[in-house]
């Protein structure tokens, strides 16, 4: 990366299935512009997101991690999202208490009808990541 | 794992992709993986040249698995799965990569594309790597069908499926079938009698020896899946024994509470206890338990009193009754969008402002002026008609978005029926453009301005209030003119929105359905599945999935019914495979998996953890919870996804 | 305060009469004053059991100790097996069993209350006693009363060298028992619980990153926190598997889906990992008995972490780890208003 070249941030996005990546193809067929930043992992349902999946996405050196599902009393698996609420909490809550920056991880409810939204979302997120710079804090050196 | 052989296919989709992706670059980093033996990019994968390309290369290059980056696994999931079976490879060792709608259709910037799509399809590529071979699983299917609902979609849907031979139970939350078509006087384009054409078809359903009808009755819980639901159903007490009640009115008479008639929507009133309306079915009296006096022959117990037969039993008690399914259709209808929230046209305060169910009724020979258009203040004739369409329909400010689709046609219809009952008066209606796409539609609306000499005026009513003398001043602008209109009017009828009945909200949670911004139940997809739910064996049918008329309510009924019969006629259902397995070696039996499953699939056995293949859904939740990593979903294991997350990080 | 003597006679009758096949206590350690713990199976070893305030192990570590060496055993064990614990010791039981590790009707409580005090800090102690070296420690109302070397003696205020687990202990009884001894001085305010935990948040993000870097930066990887821990009971550690568990039943593919989510090395980044992943597991089951701090070569205030989980626990989630056998754990059970706002 040259100087020039403005820092992209990296950002992992896990979407659950039915809702938010369902919300993600929605803004594809309504040709909603948003930024290449996040790449998308389909799970089934966020209730299916462990912690490791975070810690392993900061460990590689995402920049950014993010986890998106259906809305409470949403989840196509009942009440996956509520358990993933509960956990993801308590990861985000971790992750600042050790001096990581807030913003690193976000978590986001996006309907499968949400596409404009799931395309802010990502616009944020990525705009939120800019001013943090590349996270090297617990990147593992990959030599 | 090294010697792992998979293909890859970069699908250009025409230019849809490859105008924003560097499809050929893809192919080529891709094909730099060690596990990748072929890749290779085509113009449009899936037609059948594309497809008869993927199985070839799968034979000739003896490849395991297959990736195929391409559009949202939504659409071409199965598509690609069924050429794998072909080629003679397992199909859930075929994998989709999105880099369509989740990024050709989004990005912009070439370099920027490409490089999340290789990310995209080299995720995919490190998963497949350990995708096991999997069989679908087989379960036997229930052949009966629950329909939620029992407005002329759900009798429609009842009947279908009842006559192609499967048990079904209709629910219906009131007291009668019927729902709002019973209210019509008459229906556009043909004009005839709503009533005349429904009963029938309530006799017919309430008569049909497959069909058991559960009336004031709700739906309060839902488990399993397609195939094997099963349904917890609310009978409420009605209070009257429905087979014994002769239908002599004898009750009602005596009875003191007086209330406003909900089927006449208050124009007219009823007793507590009551019979919703003439040919009511089932055929019987209902006690309004909120209205009446009691319950007790000590408070009131007047009717218990007169009735000759005893059919009223002031003890009888809700009942919870759990049946099976294998199919659902959801036919729970439409309610009219609330006159309190159109503030300008005096929020339902102003007297002789309706809405168009009320002008039904008053029109309706059953009604409550036996079809005399009187109106409701003064019972005078009204001689100066405003009919205002698109009220909250089309306002995304402050209303609905949407267009509601019928009201163009039953406005028209309205002022026919206001011109054919009182030819003296005139009819003005306000229009912001006229829809009328329909068999005969169009023409009835040239009927209605050419024959019946209504005046269309365009543009936005956009205050009414009462005047001293008792008229409806509407103040407007017609558009084409560029005037400021203002009519003094007997009477106003606002063509409300609609919007998903009060119930929609509730039944879409209990059944885990999604709904779309509108709240109308969202269909799995709006061209090619707009009959089905995103959750298998649950189908839709009616107002309740978006606004619509009585032919094309009628037309879905039958589609889903179809769905449903498809789907019950089959022996077997087959049921993903891709459910949770548990690691025996470490699972240490301390059951959070247990607690953490929705689906109640997982229980101990001898210290392990063991999961019901029947019940999982794959969600994946249990192995989020489980801190030894000891019971993962197949397909996509912790590894798996590891792998996806390191594969998205390499640049 | 608790009568030794009561606890010796405690052991020694049960052993006596057959009632459970083993006691785990705490002895007399073999170098200077710190005592050790031990499992005592004949009646004749019950006068060996001391209870002190340098009894700080948690002794259900030895439960799931013993539970292990069964798995080894042909024959299954009839008798239960008793164990004197702490409040701490009773409630990392509590999550034991919550986790069906072992049943109830295996373990006879001996309950001992901490009372007006509990253990000793041994680097406070050294501190205040100026180099002096005790040779033997004792409760005595809220004070202990130390032995010295040199045959003296020398009181000193408890909560002045007391654990700070101990100083912020909420509940120093062990309400899940058999049998307790002491009195149930739960309330107790000798610090407010979490009270380091508050202190160190008041810091900002780049002071906290700054000090949690120093110590992932300085964490050597020897597992003592893990080894020492009650709650990690796992043959195989999901983080760093020292030992692969590999039974007859074991597939390849479950050979190759291991996941190796951080490396080995002892890096800043892999270590964060480890100790991430650790508070992470342990949210809703540490019961802060402190012992992986304790144990820490290099001094990594361990519990700050693990303290920050269960305080979520607590205050978001209404969740009291160790504090029922029945109860679902934390992370396997949600309520509709669980905290939503940081969702977007
Ligand atoms: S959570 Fe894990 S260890 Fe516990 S019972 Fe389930 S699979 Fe076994
Ligand atoms: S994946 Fe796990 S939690 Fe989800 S349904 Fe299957 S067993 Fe239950
Ligand atoms: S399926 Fe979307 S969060 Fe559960």
């Amino acid at each position: 990366m040259s100087d020039e070249q403005v820092y992209e941030p990296k950002v992992v996005a896990f979407l659950c299935k039915w809702c938010s990546s369902a919300g993600s193809d929605l803004a594809g067929v309504s040709r909603i512009q948003y930024p290449a930043n996040a790449t998308p992992i389909q799970v089934m349902c966020t209730g299916g997101v462990s912690p490791m999946y975070v810690l392993s996405a900061l460990r590689k050196g995402a920049d950014g991690v993010l986890v998106s599902g259906c809305h409470p009393g949403d989840c196509h698996y009942i009440e996956g999202n509520y358990l993933a609420r509960r956990k993801l909490h308590l990861v985000k809550e971790l992750l600042e208490f050790v001096g990581i920056e807030p913003n690193r991880f976000r978590m986001s409810w996006v309907s499968a009808a949400e596409g404009g939204k799931f395309a802010q979302v990502v616009r944020d997120f990525v705009e939120d990541l800019r001013p943090l710079g590349p996270q090297d804090k617990v990147k593992a050196d990959r030599s | 794992m090294t010697n792992k052989r998979t293909g890859v296919f970069v699908c250009h989709c025409g230019t849809n992709i490859a105008a924003t992706v560097d499809v050929k670059k893809v192919a080529e980093t891709m094909a730099l993986e060690g596990t990748v033996a072929y890749s290779a990019d085509y113009v449009y994968m899936c037609s059948d040249p594309g497809q008869n390309a993927v199985i070839q290369a799968i034979k000739d290059n003896q490849l395991d698995s297959v990736i195929v980056s391409c559009c949202s696994p939504n659409l071409h999931e199965g598509t690609f799965r069924n050429n794998a079976i072909r080629a003679g490879i397992n199909e859930f060792t075929c994998e989709i990569a999105n880099i369509r709608e989740q990024c050709s259709w989004v990005h912009k910037d070439r370099a920027a594309a490409t490089e999340k799509a290789i990310k995209i399809v080299r995720s995919a590529a490190r998963r497949v790597v350990r995708n096991q071979s999997l069989d679908s699983i087989a379960i036997p299917v229930t052949r009966r069908a629950l329909v939620i609902g029992g407005g002329i979609a759900g009798i429609q849907a009842a009947l279908d499926m009842a006559n192609a031979g499967l048990d079904v139970v209709l629910v219906e939350k009131l007291a009668t079938i019927g729902g709002h078509m019973l209210q019509l006087s008459e229906t556009f384009p043909t004009l005839d009698c709503a009533q005349c054409v429904l009963s029938p078809k309530m006799v017919e359903v309430s008569r049909h020896p497959k069909v058991k009808l559960m009336t004031y009755s709700e739906v309060q819980e839902v488990s399993g899946s397609m195939g094997n639901f099963k349904v917890k159903i609310l009978k409420k007490p009605t209070y009257i024994d429905t087979e014994a009640c002769k239908i002599c009115d004898d009750c009602s008479v005596v009875c003191p509470v007086v209330v406003p008639n909900e089927y006449d929507l208050g124009l007219t009133s009823r007793r507590a206890i009551y019979i919703p309306f003439a040919q009511a079915i089932p055929a019987s009296y209902v006690l309004d338990e909120n209205a009446c006096l009691g319950l007790h022959p000590i408070r009131c117990g007047k009717c218990k009193d007169v009735c000759e037969v005893g059919a009223i039993n002031y003890d009888m008690l809700p009942q919870v009754v759990t049946e099976e399914f294998g199919a659902i259709i959801v036919a729970t209808g439409f309610d009219l969008y609330p006159q309190e929230k159109i503030l300008e046209y005096g929020a339902g305060n102003v007297p002789d402002v309706l809405d168009g169910l009320q002008f039904e009724r008053l029109c309706s020979a059953s009604g409550a002026t036996q079809g005399h258009v009187l109106r409701p203040s003064d019972k005078k004739e009204p001689k100066e008609v405003v009919f205002i369409q698109c009220v909250g329909s089309r306002d995304p400010a402050q209303h609905c978005a949407y267009c509601s689709k019928i009201c163009c046609m039953y406005t028209a219809k309205h002022a026919q029926l206001y011109k054919h009952h009182v030819p003296d008066g005139r009819a003005y209606i306000f229009y912001i453009d006229i829809r009328s796409g329909g068999k005969g539609y169009e023409e009835f609306v040239q009927r209605t301005m050419e024959n019946d000499g209504a005046v269309y005026l365009r543009g936005r009513v956009s205050k009414l209030h009462r005047t001293k003398d008792g008229k409806v001043r509407v103040m407007g602008t017609d558009t084409l003119t560029g005037q400021n209109v203002e009519i003094d009017a007997d009477m106003v009828v606002l063509a409300l929105a609609m919007q998903p009945s009060k119930g929609t909200e509730e039944i879409a949670k209990i059944l885990k359905i999604g709904r779309d911004k509108d709240g109308f139940l969202a269909e799995a997809h709006p061209k090619l599945r707009p009959v089905e739910s995103v959750t298998g064996g649950i189908f839709l049918a009616g107002a309740a999935q978006g606004p619509k008329d009585i032919p094309e309510t009628v037309a879905q009924a039958s589609a889903a019914a179809a769905k449903a019969i498809i789907l019950l006629s089959q022996p077997m259902l087959s049921r993903s495979p891709t459910i949770a397995r548990v690691r025996n070696s470490h699972c240490t039996g301390c059951e959070m998996c247990v607690d953490a499953c929705p689906y109640v699939a997982i229980r101990l056995e001898n210290g392990k953890a063991v999961v019901n293949e029947v019940l999982c859904e794959g969600c994946g939740a249990c192995s989020a919870t489980c801190v030894r990593a000891a019971i993962e979903v197949k397909n996509l294991s912790l590894a798996q996804v590891n792998d996806m997350i390191e594969a998205v990080m390499t640049v | 305060m608790i009568n030794l003597k009561d606890i010796r006679d405690t052991a020694r009758d049960m052993l006596t009469k057959g009632e459970v096949r083993a006691v785990i206590g705490w002895q007399q350690g073999s170098r200077g004053m710190a005592a050790e713990p031990v499992v005592i199976t004949a009646p004749e070893q019950a006068d060996s059991l001391v209870w002190n305030p340098t009894c700080y192990h948690n002794l259900s570590l030895y439960l799931v100790n013993d539970k292990k060496a069964q798995a080894h055993s042909k024959q299954k064990p009839t008798l239960p097996i008793a164990i004197i614990a702490k409040g701490c010791d009773a409630r990392s039981t509590v999550v034991l069993m919550q986790e069906n590790y072992f049943r109830r009707d295996e373990v006879y409580i001996i309950g001992v209350s901490c009372e007006g005090t509990g253990v000793v800090d041994e680097h406070k102690l050294a501190v205040a006693l100026q180099g002096a070296q005790p040779t033997a420690a004792a409760f005595e109302g809220e004070d202990y009363v130390l032995t010295l070397a040199d045959g003296s003696e020398k009181r000193l205020s408890a909560r002045e060298v007391m654990a700070d687990r101990c100083l912020e202990c909420r509940e120093p009884f062990p309400k899940e028992n058999n049998l307790v001894l002491g009195e149930d001085k739960t309330g107790r305010s000798l610090e407010a619980p979490f009270a380091a935990l508050a202190r160190f948040e008041q810091k900002s993000e780049a002071e906290r990153w700054d000090f949690w870097k120093h110590q992932f930066e300085r964490c050597i990887r020897c597992f003592a926190c893990r080894s020492v821990c009650p709650m990690c009971f796992c043959d195989e550690c999901v983080v760093d598997s020292i030992e692969m568990k590999v039974v007859p039943a074991t597939t390849a593919q479950e050979k190759a889906d291991r996941v190796r989510w951080i490396e080995r090395s002892a890096t800043t980044a892999d270590n964060f990992g480890y100790h991430m992943t650790r508070a992470m597991h342990l949210a809703g089951r540490c019961i802060d008995c402190g012992e992986c701090e304790r144990v820490c070569p290099v001094n990594i205030p361990l519990r700050l972490l693990n303290n920050k989980m269960e305080r979520e626990a607590r205050e978001r989630f209404g969740y009291e780890p160790g504090a029922s056998i029945g109860a679902s754990s934390l992370v396997a059970s949600f309520r509709d208003d669980d905290p939503n706002a940081f969702i977007r």
